[in-house]
């Protein structure tokens, strides 16, 4: 999986990965997002793109959750480009009630 | 209880001691005359020296009697002077403390014509003082007329002779019970003018006597007389007045016979008695009686003591040998008893300190050695056991294990399946494509069991692997084989071995039989059989053997099983094979099943078959059907896909890919990959992380589109018993700080799926869901 990290305003952090976020690589995907916000210290705003995203598993789920619970403590995550599939996991299992979807 | 060392030991030393007890019996029953003549002996001892000291009173008292006797001499011929006389008398008195009193007497007339009696006398009075006694002279005790005088006198000598007299009692003086004792006093021509007494206290005597007595047994007594002039002077035998018998004569006692010097017993009151007498030099005698029973009573006495102290020295001796034994081979013992059995629990970190006795210290360190060899050898064979468990896994683990190993090709399936025994085997099967077209299968087991042939076997494997890559024709390709397997072959090993090579575009099937199993073959839609051609000489054996082909051509659906000698010769609780037929029935019953179901089916009907007997071969399988060049197998087992592969995170991305491909073929839509997707990698998952603990086992999913609107997904595993359904759904209305992260997976298996439904049987768990397609 091929993951893409910017920077961008004050304190934000923008990420684009590609391909499928399931047992394989959404742990590898959450680890190397929350090690790049412990590493550039004050990130308040987060963006994860979902645009290449094809498919997200439960595993890709919890990730997100894991990385909404970590934002909510000190500023926002946002979601972009969200597929009408991947959003339908995220009805599924009730995710769409608290994360913001562009 | 009389097998410990404890009891044998006490019985040894008690027995011991009863011996010893014996023998002491013995000894004395032996010795018993002569320990009663050294009793006899001693008692005379005894009554000698009590004699003795008797005799000395007499000697004393006679010595007294006579330096009166001088005394009166030289006071009747030279100086009559009765003052110095008087005091001479008491001075030689003070000489015999034991004497009672005494004096000198004159015949009638003879120291003074005028004077008829003329005598000095003086006695001890009770304060011990000697005092003269002038009455002794007197008229009225004129001594001329006294008992003594007339016994001691007339038988007075010229010899200096002592005479004694009958015991009688003085009023004068003294005021005792005495014997007196006279010698003569003569004149220049030895005339008796007169003579000396000396007064003997028979009291003193008699307390003497008593005192003597006591010293012997209670109810001895005994008796002092002079049997000369026959007179009792003291006797203490109970039942004899001794007061009244004092003076009498000898025939007063019953017993006496006149002489006992010469009896050696007497029986006195039916009471047998033993006599010890002595004579003394005045002519008096002592007796002693003892009865017999109290005088060797000490023997019996003397006995008993004797056992009891060696009993008591025996029992003493026991229990120190028993503690000491205790203390310096039991404990030992039982401490290397206890070291045994912890040793024999497996226990090996065992400190074994033993010091003393020096053997238990040499055992205690041969134990020690032991426990250290078995520490290694344990180890060793821990080691062993391991590297044998990884040779298995690595053998194992060389067999491809994905299945279907190539989804992309669709002109064939093909399913192969070993469970290994608990041994180290030789069996394996291996398939690959040697060139586009080509495909070979194959199916061998290498003779004998263990590391030797798992070596082997790889080497074999490696060997074909190889030589398939550059050798294409069939008859060559096995020839070069056989040639390479015999020049690796030091051991003398062979193998059995059935390759198929089919070549995928036309179906065209060869087949070697390297002295394996015959394969069972179904063509043309008929029933499985078993394939009749000719076997080949087994491989690694002759190195220029030649091997004939046997040449088929498949048709789309045709399929061919084959399989090693562990599923012909599975054993039941009977020791009955499972054997060929039964194979062929049970591979016929399976109609037109798929191959995956074939192999798991016939799988299963050995395990059932075998019940509990434990497999003791290798039970491997291989199948392969071929579709035909565009795939289409004319069957409808198109529908149903199997797959089947190690559940770790390497395999699957293999899944997913077969996943994807067989919803490709069946022309899936977006919506519906994606809920397969993402139930299956759940699924997946599952097993993966938890159904074999800290260990890997399979997977198998079948993937069934059982109409055009529904697709049933089953998982199967051997692990855990685990029924995911029984998970507690997650609340998805929490807030995402309340939120759990697990649970969701299989929360959204429930959500999409239509019906699910789980399962335990031939020890697998089953998972079974279907997805709306549309």
């Amino acid at each position: 999986m091929e993951i893409e990290l910017k920077p961008f305003g004050v304190s934000g952090l923008y990420v684009k990965a590609t391909g499928r976020m399931d047992l394989d690589n959404a742990v590898e995907f959450g680890t190397k997002v929350k090690e790049t916000i412990e590493d550039s210290e004050g990130v308040d705003e987060l963006i994860l793109d979902f645009a290449n995203i094809t498919f997200i598993s439960s595993f890709g789920l919890k990730v997100v959750l894991e990385l909404h619970k970590e934002m909510a403590s000190h500023g926002s995550m946002k979601l972009r480009n969200v597929s009408e599939t991947i959003l339908k996991s995220f009805q599924m299992v009730g995710f769409d009630k608290f994360l913001v979807i562009e | 209880m009389f097998k410990t060392i404890k009891s044998k030991i006490l019985i040894i030393t008690l027995s011991m001691s009863l011996v010893l007890l014996f023998i002491l019996a013995a000894i004395a029953l032996c010795y018993y005359h002569d320990i009663k003549q050294i009793l006899i002996d001693r008692t005379i001892i005894f009554t000698e020296l009590q004699a003795e000291e008797l005799n000395l009173d007499i000697l004393r008292t006679e010595k007294n009697a006579r330096d009166l006797a001088l005394m009166g001499e030289l006071y009747y011929k030279f100086d009559r002077n009765p003052k110095i006389a008087e005091k001479t008398i008491i001075e030689v008195f003070e000489n015999y403390p034991i004497s009672l009193g005494g004096g000198i007497w004159f015949k009638p007339y003879i120291v003074n014509p005028d004077k008829m009696r003329s005598c000095i006398y003086a006695y001890r009075n009770d304060k011990g003082k000697l005092v003269l006694d002038e009455s002794f002279e007197s008229e009225e005790y004129n001594y001329l007329n006294q008992n003594w005088y007339k016994e001691i006198m007339p038988n007075l000598t010229r010899d200096d002779n002592v005479e004694w007299s009958f015991p009688y009692y003085e009023k004068e003086g003294s005021d005792s019970l005495m014997i007196t004792a006279g010698t003569a006093i003569y004149d220049d021509d030895r005339n008796i003018v007169g003579l000396s007494t000396v007064d003997w206290d028979i009291s003193n005597v008699r307390a003497k006597i008593i005192k003597l007595e006591n010293k012997l047994t209670k109810n001895s007594f005994a008796l002092f007389a002079n049997p000369k002039k026959d007179y009792i002077i003291v006797t203490t035998d109970p039942n004899l007045n001794d007061a009244e018998l004092v003076g009498k004569s000898l025939k007063n006692i019953p017993w006496y016979n006149g002489d006992l010097k010469r009896t050696e017993y007497l029986i006195y009151n039916n009471k047998k008695y033993l006599p010890f007498e002595q004579e003394l030099i005045n002519g008096m005698k002592f007796i002693v009686c003892i009865p017999e029973s109290e005088l060797f009573a000490k023997i019996l006495k003397g006995l008993m003591i004797f056992s009891l102290l060696i009993v008591l020295i025996s029992f003493s001796l026991a229990y120190f040998l028993y503690s000491g034994l205790r203390r310096n081979v039991l404990k030992p013992i039982g401490a290397l008893i206890a070291i045994a059995n912890k040793i024999g629990k497996g226990e090996t970190n065992i400190d074994i300190k033993v010091q003393s006795p020096e053997e238990f210290a040499r055992l205690a360190d041969t134990f020690d050695k032991m426990t250290k060899d078995i520490k290694t050898i344990t180890k060793e064979r821990e080691r062993i056991s391991s590297e044998l468990t990884i040779a298995k896994s690595i053998q194992t683990s060389s067999l491809p294990a994905i299945f279907p190993p190539f989804p992309a090709r669709k002109e064939f399936d093909i399913f192969a399946s070993m469970v290994a025994a608990k041994e180290v085997g030789g069996d394996f099967y291996d398939f690959y494509f040697i060139d586009d077209n080509y495909f070979m299968f194959l199916i061998a087991d290498v003779s004998g069991k263990g590391i030797p042939a798992a070596l082997f076997m790889m080497t074999t494997k490696t060997i074909i692997n190889n030589v398939s890559q550059i050798v294409r024709e069939p008859k060559d390709l096995i020839e070069e084989i056989n040639k390479k397997i015999c020049s690796n072959n030091k051991n003398n090993l062979f193998i059995t071995m059935f390759t198929g090579i089919v070549d995928v575009s036309t179906g065209k099937l060869y087949c070697i039989n390297c002295g394996h199993n015959p394969p069972l073959i179904k063509q043309n839609n008929g029933e499985f059989k078993y394939l009749n051609m000719d076997s080949n000489y087994v491989l690694g054996v002759i190195e220029d053997a030649k091997f004939s082909i046997y040449e088929t051509k498949l048709e789309p659906g045709d399929v061919i099983y084959t399989y090693t000698d562990g599923v012909t010769e599975a054993l039941n609780a009977d020791e009955e094979m499972f054997g060929e037929e039964r194979l062929l029935n049970t591979i016929n019953a399976c109609g037109n099943s798929d191959i995956v179901n074939i192999i798991n089916s016939i799988k299963s009907s050995i395990s059932r078959y075998s019940g509990d007997i434990p497999q003791s071969d290798d039970v491997t399988m291989l199948a392969f059907k071929y579709n035909g060049v565009d795939g289409i197998s004319g069957s409808d087992t198109s529908n149903e896909k199997t797959f089947k592969a190690k559940a770790v995170k390497e395999n699957y991305k293999v899944f997913y890919t077969w996943l994807h491909g067989v919803c490709a073929d069946w022309k899936l839509n977006e919506e519906a990959v994606n809920k397969i997707d993402m139930c299956a990698e759940e699924i997946y998952a599952n097993v993966e992380f938890y159904a074999y603990g800290d260990e890997t086992g399979d997977i198998e999913v079948t993937l069934s589109k059982i109409s055009d609107e529904v697709v049933e997904l089953k998982f199967k595993d051997t692990g855990f018993e685990y029924n995911p359904l029984e998970k507690a759904d997650p609340d998805i209305t929490l807030s995402p700080e309340d939120r759990q992260l697990g649970g969701l997976g299989i929360f959204m298996v429930k959500q999409m799926s239509e019906s699910i439904s789980y399962e335990r049987a031939n020890g697998q768990n089953i998972l079974t869901f279907s997805i709306r397609i549309i």
